[in-house]
């Protein structure tokens, strides 16, 4: 198989690695890079929970083969909090705080999702979140406590001044 | 850290507290995803008096945890947290006995508060009074208690433990384990998907064909055990590759039974009938009866559809094994895996992690199997990760399950009550137990058909009967077990009663309620949902929408017949019906739970939650589906879940009763759903549903709403149709092939040389340029292959031709073409040693190209680094010297002469277009012959499945292209809200996109000369009406195509709308695409799509198709 050097930055850190043609950028995070954050669900773009951010736009890292990022900053749920400090971003600040997950599993595409939900109307309304997230899987039933905790991450992010 | 104080029986322990005064409780049960961990630490911390910070919860690993049984029935709480409470009780007193000691002071008198033991002023902490202590105490389970009333932890909310992990992507789930010198192994499962008794099971591999895949990247090994198949490799996609690739032979399965038939199935297979309840004379009572009711329900097979499938890891570990596993059921998981390999239980460690959400026996402990064996195999440890088709496919289903109800009303009340159920479901066998044949294949009933099979209600004569039987295919429990539908089935005939009396439904139950503490639940949610009363269907209308509401009601009963009752729940739900398209929404879910003592507030919130969620899912959308052999549904395609946009308004009434025992609150609101949902509706409409789920086609049907009818289902398509259509022509070249072979000479070889590679710089680039005008990469660039050597199969009508090696390779390449022989190669389709190229090679066009830029191009190539690659034989139904007669009856492009009307730009484009740029060799349409039809030049066609659309006449121009556009697409692949080129368009962006942009501009100013009249706009999409094909558009396409976010980078870069494939006047492109899925080059923007031939049928992808076409191209005819 062909293998090409690939280079990209994952996280605000520059990463270079080797990458057959047909490897998705879920499989690059995953396997070869020891990223937990993004998960395995469907492998067909359906569920959500592998989402990462590429230049700031979310993506379904299943179906995006990592050489389709070639040059492009990705973010993953592990470069959401403060990389000096630690400290959660108010997403992460909220979905503890209201409690928005039960298993957790979905929780990566949510938080992404709603990430870009938020960078692009700081103050959605209930429908809007809905809207946003309505590709986004959840089985056992979390949802009334992600919106909760999405409103309640706008709401932070507000008071921040937008800082995150 | 030594314990000083442990309390356990036998050799179970249940708490230990070290000498720095921490307290760590064991439980045998696990973590489903609800966090049960902090209530279990909140009711230790509060027998133990200690902050709930020192108290940690150890959950499900078998060398440490004791043998609770699988985490079911909604136990965790109500029976297995039971001997953690006394023993936290008992190590308490034990402290207090030790601080009576040293106090002198009496035991009574002590106050234990915050981890210390307090009296007369003076404090002791716990972790002085551990010190130099090592106690085994035996659990008393005589042990007094807490009075609950002094209660300061419990009944108090408590934040989750495991979600910071979760949230900063650091909780180590099953998937993310991973074990130093750990390989992947990827099981290949048996064409009988889901099934689990019959001969076959075990008895189907008939071989495999390890060459087949033993070159491949990562490749291990393969093993096999009787029908359990799998590879080994270094990474999991490796593992995946291989054993997708690997040539595997089966025996064809017999037939299921019909499964759509859920009634006649569930009686036709073996069933015992079990009496629970005898009371009163059920024949006298029904003949007594003044209103009678016979009613039958019926339920579907239903997914757990975690969220993610299963995954597990084991390390044999020189026989003594260890599994890292997501198990619901630890010490079970043991004991059939020592089954497995012939092991003691206790030589085999199961170490249990978190997985997506559990909500009942799912695949968990099958994988657990794949990897031991995997690992016994190979001596190594191995990480099996199932697919979510393998989840789906394999996972024990919910059961499907059948209610006849024999009934009647005697003044007005419930007086006879013959209940019958079948429910088609066992323990669910691990997998790989069946596959080696470790374990016979035979049909295993099981006794779980008589959950909640008594109703709530006083029946002076009643006949109780479940009917025990064996799966049909694998069925486990799942969420609210075969309660569910047997309160579907009470529920639900309670409210046909009251309707059949004119008596309001609640105030109907009320009357049959013996139980003081459940009629108090039934009122107290009535009232505080704002239940309306109503003695029959109010049918209330706005426009096209019925509002309804209904009521139900359930103890669910667990556990072996008569069972123990866990948490009772009553349903309001407020439901709008669509008349139109018969859609139902939940617009507000009421649920009034009494679950006695509440441990954590917040747990039993989301628990009502995710219970109500989960099953309005199940009852309005969700059932499996089957084809002749097998389960069918394959991903969240075919078997979707709710999403956001449905969720209803939920508000929730916990009965506060802190002096009662606390009762489990994982499946009781779950349990009256589908019969207040029912309910609902028939308040709403008049209509009766007694089949889940009620699916806009089922209410559709059932209101009477005429539905455009469904296209009759489709033959498989085929995958060429092209050739079909193309055999005339072919029959015609045949023809002429004879004549060719007998009077039109053969060209001469033209003889090798060694050819001059000298060139300018200019000339090189300008070749540089041609190279990718021409796009010839790409034909001549194997899949995997080196570049420009070769080697390609390209599928023609008459057959499979290779495309050749360009490189300057001496032996197998152009290293001994002088530059006649090229020129002939290019403008006439000869070979420098003579012989015919077929046209797949498009010199019909590459005719009219200049000299100057034939030298240019091949001055390029013969610069190219040179790659020795031999051309395969082409398998064509034409022999080569039939292609002299067809080059006779063929035109030429023939662009060289300038057309003095137009600009210098336009005549540079048409040249670029029409000779090397070759956009009529797919743009343009061909005769039965296969060559280009002339007066139909860029009219668009079809080719190998592909549509091209039309470049040219007024198809063109309705779509709206000028230059900007078609310059902008030329570079980059995309002209926003216009196109994307995908498939072979795609390749040839990747060669025009090199292209300078003055030439760009030339292309496209020519093409835009040729679209004629004005754009016109794209009729609106048109709204379908909900059905299953339109459910899996929104599943399984609409997350790319109409994605939640602008700019989604990995979404469709154009709207549906835009498709050529959907405006090509057949559906074989629309079908590939489904199908294949698309491969967008690499290094241009353009986007890959995956593709569903593995996951969709035939007829599932064309009826998708068709779908397609009617929804963005309505003003195009339908397909058929």
């Amino acid at each position: 198989m062909v293998q090409d050097e690939l280079e990209l930055t994952l996280n605000g850190r520059a990463v270079t690695c080797r990458v057959p043609e047909g490897l998705s950028l879920l499989d690059l995070l995953r396997e070869d890079l020891g990223l937990n954050g993004p998960k395995y669900g469907c492998g067909l773009a359906q569920c959500g929970a592998c989402t990462v951010l590429v230049d700031g736009a979310p993506a379904r890292a299943c179906v995006l083969r990592a050489r389709k990022v070639a040059g492009r900053a990705v973010t993953t749920l592990e470069g959401l909090a403060d990389p000096e400090t630690g400290a959660l971003h108010p997403l992460q600040q909220a979905f503890l705080s209201r409690e928005g997950a039960q298993c957790g599993y979905c929780l990566n595409g949510m938080i992404m999702s709603a990430r870009a939900l938020l960078d692009r109307i700081p103050d959605p309304t209930e429908d809007e979140i809905r809207a946003a997230l309505r590709h986004n899987l959840c089985r056992c039933g979390a949802h009334l406590e992600i919106v909760a905790s999405v409103r309640e991450a706008a709401r932070l992010m507000r008071e921040d001044g937008g800082a995150a | 850290m030594t314990c000083a104080l442990s309390i356990g029986k036998g050799t179970d322990l249940y708490i230990t507290l070290t000498p720095d005064g921490q307290a760590t409780g064991y439980n045998g049960h696990v973590d489903l995803g609800t966090g049960i961990e902090i209530a279990l630490a909140q009711i230790v911390a509060e027998e133990l008096d200690l902050p709930l910070s020192a108290v940690a919860i150890r959950l499900g690993n078998t060398a440490e945890t004791p043998n609770q049984g699988p985490t079911i029935a909604s136990e965790t709480i109500q029976v297995a947290a039971r001997p953690l409470r006394l023993a936290a009780a008992q190590a308490r007193s034990w402290l207090v006995t030790q601080a009576a000691l040293r106090l002198d002071a009496p035991a009574p008198e002590i106050e234990t508060r915050d981890g210390a033991c307090h009296w007369s002023g003076q404090s002791l902490p716990y972790a002085a009074l551990l010190q130099n202590h090592a106690e085994r105490l035996e659990l008393d389970e005589d042990q007094p208690v807490k009075d609950p009333a002094l209660y300061r932890v419990v009944g108090q909310p408590a934040g989750r433990r495991d979600l910071e992990a979760k949230l900063r992507g650091e909780h180590e789930f099953i998937q993310d384990v991973r074990i130093p010198g750990m390989i992947h192994g990827h099981v290949i499962r048996p064409p009988y998907a889901g099934r689990d008794s019959g001969d076959f099971i075990g008895r189907s591999l008939a071989g495999y064909d390890e060459s087949s895949v033993r070159h491949m990247p990562g490749f291990l090994g393969i093993h096999r055990e009787a029908d359990f198949l799998a590879v080994l490799a270094r990474t999991a996609p490796e593992a995946r590759a291989i054993a997708e690739a690997l040539k595997v032979d089966w025996h064809l399965p017999p037939p299921l039974p019909w499964m759509d038939e859920i009634v006649e199935t569930l009686k036709d297979q073996p069933s015992t009938p079990r009496l629970l309840v005898e009371s009163g004379d059920i024949e006298t009572g029904l003949a007594e009866a003044e209103t009678r009711l016979d009613r039958r329900y019926v339920w579907p097979w239903h997914l757990h559809g975690s969220i993610g499938p299963s995954c597990a890891v084991a390390d044999w570990n020189e026989g003594t094994p260890v599994v890292w596993s997501g198990t619901q059921n630890p010490h079970m998981l043991r004991g059939d895996l020592a089954v497995l390999v012939g092991l003691p239980d206790e030589q085999i460690e199961i170490r249990r992690h978190q997985a997506a959400g559990c909500y009942g026996r799912n695949c968990a402990d099958d994988v657990a199997g794949d990897a031991l064996l995997l690992s016994r195999a190979c001596g190594r440890p191995v990480r099996v990760q199932l697919t979510r088709a393998q989840e789906t496919l394999w996972e024990p289903k919910g059961a499907a399950q059948l209610m006849e109800i024999r009934g009647g009303t005697k003044a007005g009340d419930l007086h006879a009550y013959d209940f019958a159920s079948w429910y088609p479901s066992n323990r669910g066998p691990n997998l790989a137990l069946l596959l080696t044949g470790r374990i016979s294949p035979e049909p295993r009933p099981d006794t779980m058909g008589d959950r909640t099979a008594v109703p709530p209600y006083r029946i002076p004569n009643a006949r109780i009967v479940a009917h025990d039987m064996a799966p049909i295919v694998r069925a486990s429990w799942l969420r609210g077990v075969s309660a569910l539908p047997n309160t579907f089935a009470h529920e639900s005939y309670m409210d046909e009663l009251a309707h059949e009396a004119g008596e309001d439904p609640v105030a109907f139950r009320l009357r049959q309620m013996d139980d003081p503490r459940q009629a108090e639940l039934v009122k107290k949610t009535a009232e505080d949902a704002g239940w309306q009363a109503q003695s029959g269907p109010r049918l209330r209308r706005e426009g096209r929408m019925a509002y309804g509401q209904g009521f139900a009601f359930a103890t669910y009963v667990h556990g072996p017949f008569p069972g123990v009752a866990a948490a009772s729940a009553a349903w309001v739900v407020d439901v709008a019906v669509d008349c139109e398209t018969g859609e139902v929404t939940l617009s507000r879910v009421f649920v009034g739970q009494d679950q006695g003592l509440v441990i954590n507030p917040d747990g039993v919130r989301q628990q009502i939650h995710g219970n109500v969620i989960q099953t309005a899912s199940r009852v309005l959308a969700e059932e499996v589906s089957f084809d002749e052999i097998r389960v069918s549904d394959q991903s969240f395609a075919d078997y979707p879940i709710t999403t956001f946009p449905q969720l209803p308004e939920v508000q929730t009434m916990v009965v506060a009763r802190p002096g009662d025992p606390p009762l489990g609150v994982g499946e009781s609101a779950a349990v009256p759903a589908a019969a207040a949902i029912a309910n609902a509706i028939f308040d709403a409409t008049g209509v009766r549903m007694r089949e889940v789920p009620f699916t806009p086609e089922k209410m559709r049907a059932a209101m009477g709403v005429s539905s455009a009818p469904e296209a009759p289902a489709l033959p498989a398509p085929d995958r060429r149709p092209l050739k079909a259509k193309l055999v005339a022509g072919a029959i015609g070249l045949m023809g002429l092939a004879g004549l060719g072979a007998v009077s039109l000479p053969l060209a001469r070889a033209i003889a090798p040389v060694v050819p001059s590679v000298s060139a300018s710089a200019e000339e090189l680039a300008r070749g540089q340029m041609l190279f990718a005008a021409g796009n010839c990469a790409s034909c001549h660039t194997a899949p995997g292959g080196a570049p420009n050597a070769g080697g390609k199969p390209i599928e023609t009508p008459f057959g499979t031709v290779y495309s050749t090696n360009l490189t300057p390779d001496p032996e197998t390449g152009l290293g001994r073409w002088s530059f006649p022989a090229f020129a002939r190669a290019m403008r006439k389709g000869i070979s420098r040693d003579g012989r015919n190229l077929y046209p797949a090679f498009p010199y019909t066009s590459f005719a009219g190209m200049e000299e100057a830029d034939l030298k240019a191009l091949y001055a390029y190539l013969q610069n190219l680094d040179p790659v020795f690659a031999k051309t395969p034989e082409a398998q064509m139904q034409v022999p080569r010297p039939a292609m002299a007669a067809w080059n006779l009856l063929t035109p030429r492009a023939t662009a060289t002469v300038a057309d003095p009307a137009q600009d210098a730009l336009w005549n540079r484009g048409r040249y670029l277009v029409e000779t090397v740029g070759h956009c009529s060799a797919c743009h343009s349409p061909r005769n039965a012959l296969g060559a280009e039809d002339p007066r139909q030049a860029l009219r668009g066609a079809t080719i190998r499945d592909w549509f091209a659309p039309a470049l040219a006449g007024p198809e063109a121009g309705a779509r709206g292209w000028d230059v900007d556009s078609l310059t902008t697409y030329l570079a980059t692949g995309t002209a926003p809200g216009l196109s994307a080129a995908s498939g072979p368009m795609a390749e040839v962006i990747a060669g025009t996109s090199q292209l300078p942009g003055d030439d760009l501009r030339a292309m496209a100013t020519y093409l835009a000369s040729l679209a004629e009249g004005t754009a016109a706009p794209s009729a609106p999409a048109m709204q379908p009406l909900p059905d299953r094909i339109h459910r899996l558009y929104e599943s399984a396409c609409a997350s790319c195509h109409e994605p939640a976010f602008d700019g989604m980078v990995s979404a469709a870069q154009v709207p549906l709308s835009q498709a050529p494939a959907l405006r090509a006047p057949g559906p074989e492109t629309a079908r590939t695409v489904i199908r294949e899925g698309l491969r967008a080059p690499d290094g241009t923007a353009l986007r890959d799509m995956p593709g569903f031939a593995a996951e969709l049928s035939d007829s599932d992808i064309a009826a998708l198709a068709r779908y397609l076409r009617a929804r963005y191209a309505p003003e195009l005819s339908e397909w058929d």
